[in-house]
């Protein structure tokens, strides 16, 4: 398999007050559709990742909305798999491709989610759980704080590892300027900032964010590179694996099995081994799913994640960097475009263009998207 | 969303819950909580195992510090969340020590 990504596009992550749901969307859709060198016309399909827009603001129809914004009469889709719905649309646009049935495709994926207070998020957001969990007052840190709290009972995780992740990150997003937060944080900061679900603090959840991503993904191989790129980079591995919407019902509490599935597929395509893996986005809405990610993609063996992370393997200069963009706990999450910004992330990394935060050689590339606490998982890998 | 229809439907099992003996796999204290829960922050909730199956349910009647990890819980009927003034009023299962 192989799927040339023909162009990048992505806004400023944060609090856009200023800005609609369709502002952003059309900003990061037009910057891609440049990047590609190709007109408007020339895209033949338009797919739409989000995921909270009809509940908090009643506006669903979101395929046809974006593509009349860009004057576009083709067909459209809106994709929903809670956080993972960026990952999953690309997904689905190279099946398309793949299909023969378009030859260059839009991707956007795109979220507005600052307009509401914090319970109406934090509500909306449990949309992605189960009833059972809604019901026993669940939110997203609290599942995820279960999971932590499995994780150190079990692999004497501690409260300084998952303080590291988020520390990395922040790291990281210093060096980003589309980031949320780009700013570097202490682990002390970390430590003493407000509990939001024992163990977590503040510090150790992704935030709020109002974001666009999109990608132009071609079957033509052959075409121009883009502009101010080395290289041309295609995606080469792409791969789905679903689990139980509640995590209660889960085999284990102590990993996201579709991860280790949806990442073993997505190898397998693309014909490599883990360890040709030079740079990687994974999903960290909280800092135990980094270290999640790393056990269960196999970076390390499984209980080893946080000593991996705190030694600094994932860190710029380590020997494998992880979360370049700062992350979801750093660059922000805003949940239908995060699939697509790692997608761009790991782009801009192997066209050589990731500025301050370049890894030195990257060749291959992987990115981890989750949507809700593991029930859907996509991983592409991308090389040059 | 409360719907009368969906409550009505969830009721009609929980019967078959009400007094089992489970134990606690893990918990976490919830301070920022969703819409029509704010009212109980900070709470508990936690993954109980019973016979053949677990679920994520509240645990009420105790404190954080008290917990421990396999200790004994009792389902119990408790209302959950806060209704509107013209809401139905929903109950459901909860967890206390047994």
């Amino acid at each position: 398999m192989k799927i040339k990504v023909a162009g990048t596009g992505l806004t400023k992550f944060g609090e856009a007050w200023d800005k609609s749901l369709l502002d952003l969307a059309q900003e990061a859709s037009l910057e891609a559709i440049n990047d590609s060198g190709l007109r408007i016309n020339q895209i033949d399909a338009v797919f739409v990742a989000n995921m909270l827009h009809g509940k908090l603001s009643n506006q669903d129809h979101l395929g046809a909305l974006v593509t009349s914004s860009l004057d576009i009469k083709n067909a459209s889709f809106r994709i929903e798999g809670a956080c993972a719905s960026g990952g999953l649309a690309v997904h689905l646009a190279i099946q398309s491709l793949l299909a023969g049935s378009y030859q260059n495709v839009l991707v956007l994926g795109v979220e507005k989610m600052t307009d509401v207070s914090i319970s109406e998020i934090t509500s909306a957001l449990m949309g992605a759980g189960s009833d059972m969990e809604r019901r026993a007052g669940l939110t997203f840190p609290g599942l995820y704080a279960l999971m932590a709290k499995a994780h150190m009972a079990k692999f004497g995780t501690t409260r300084n590892h998952l303080a590291a992740v988020s520390v990395k990150n922040h790291y990281h997003a210093s060096l980003n300027d589309k980031a949320q937060f780009p700013f570097e944080i202490s682990m002390e900061k970390v430590l003493q900032s407000p509990v939001i679900s024992t163990p977590f603090t503040l510090f150790d959840a992704s935030p709020i964010t109002d974001g666009a991503g999109a990608v132009v993904l071609s079957s033509d191989l052959s075409s121009r590179r883009m502009s101010g790129s080395i290289n041309n980079v295609f995606i080469t591995g792409s791969a789905v694996a679903t689990d139980t919407v509640g995590l209660a019902e889960r085999k284990s509490l102590v990993e996201i099995s579709a991860t280790g599935e949806a990442g073993t597929k997505a190898l397998k395509q693309a014909g490599i081994d883990l360890k040709d893996i030079k740079v990687a986005e994974v999903h960290d809405c909280f800092t135990i799913a980094e270290i999640l990610a790393m056990e269960d993609l196999g970076f390390c063996p499984k209980g080893e994640g946080g000593e991996f992370v705190q030694k600094g393997h994932t860190r710029l200069g380590g020997k494998l960097p992880v979360n370049t963009s700062g992350g979801l706990k750093a660059c922000g999450h805003p949940v239908g475009a995060t699939g697509i910004k790692q997608i761009v992330e790991v782009t801009h990394q192997l066209q050589q263009k990731a500025g301050k935060r370049q890894v030195n050689g990257a060749n291959i590339g992987l990115t981890h998207n989750v949507g809700g606490s593991g029930a859907t998982v996509v991983v592409h890998i991308l090389q040059t | 969303m409360n719907s009368p229809v969906q409550i009505w439907r969830q009721h009609k099992i929980l019967h078959q819950y009400l007094n089992k003996i489970g134990r606690l796999i893990v918990w976490t204290k919830i301070f920022v909580a969703p819409v029509g829960f704010e009212h109980q922050t900070p709470y508990l909730v936690g993954i109980v195992q019973l016979d053949k199956e677990r679920m994520p349910l509240q645990i009420v009647d105790t404190e954080e510090e008290k917990l421990k990890i396999n200790q004994k819980v009792k389902i119990v009927i408790r209302k959950i969340g806060k209704a509107k003034s013209e809401d139905v009023i929903e109950y459901g299962l909860k967890v206390k020590p047994a």
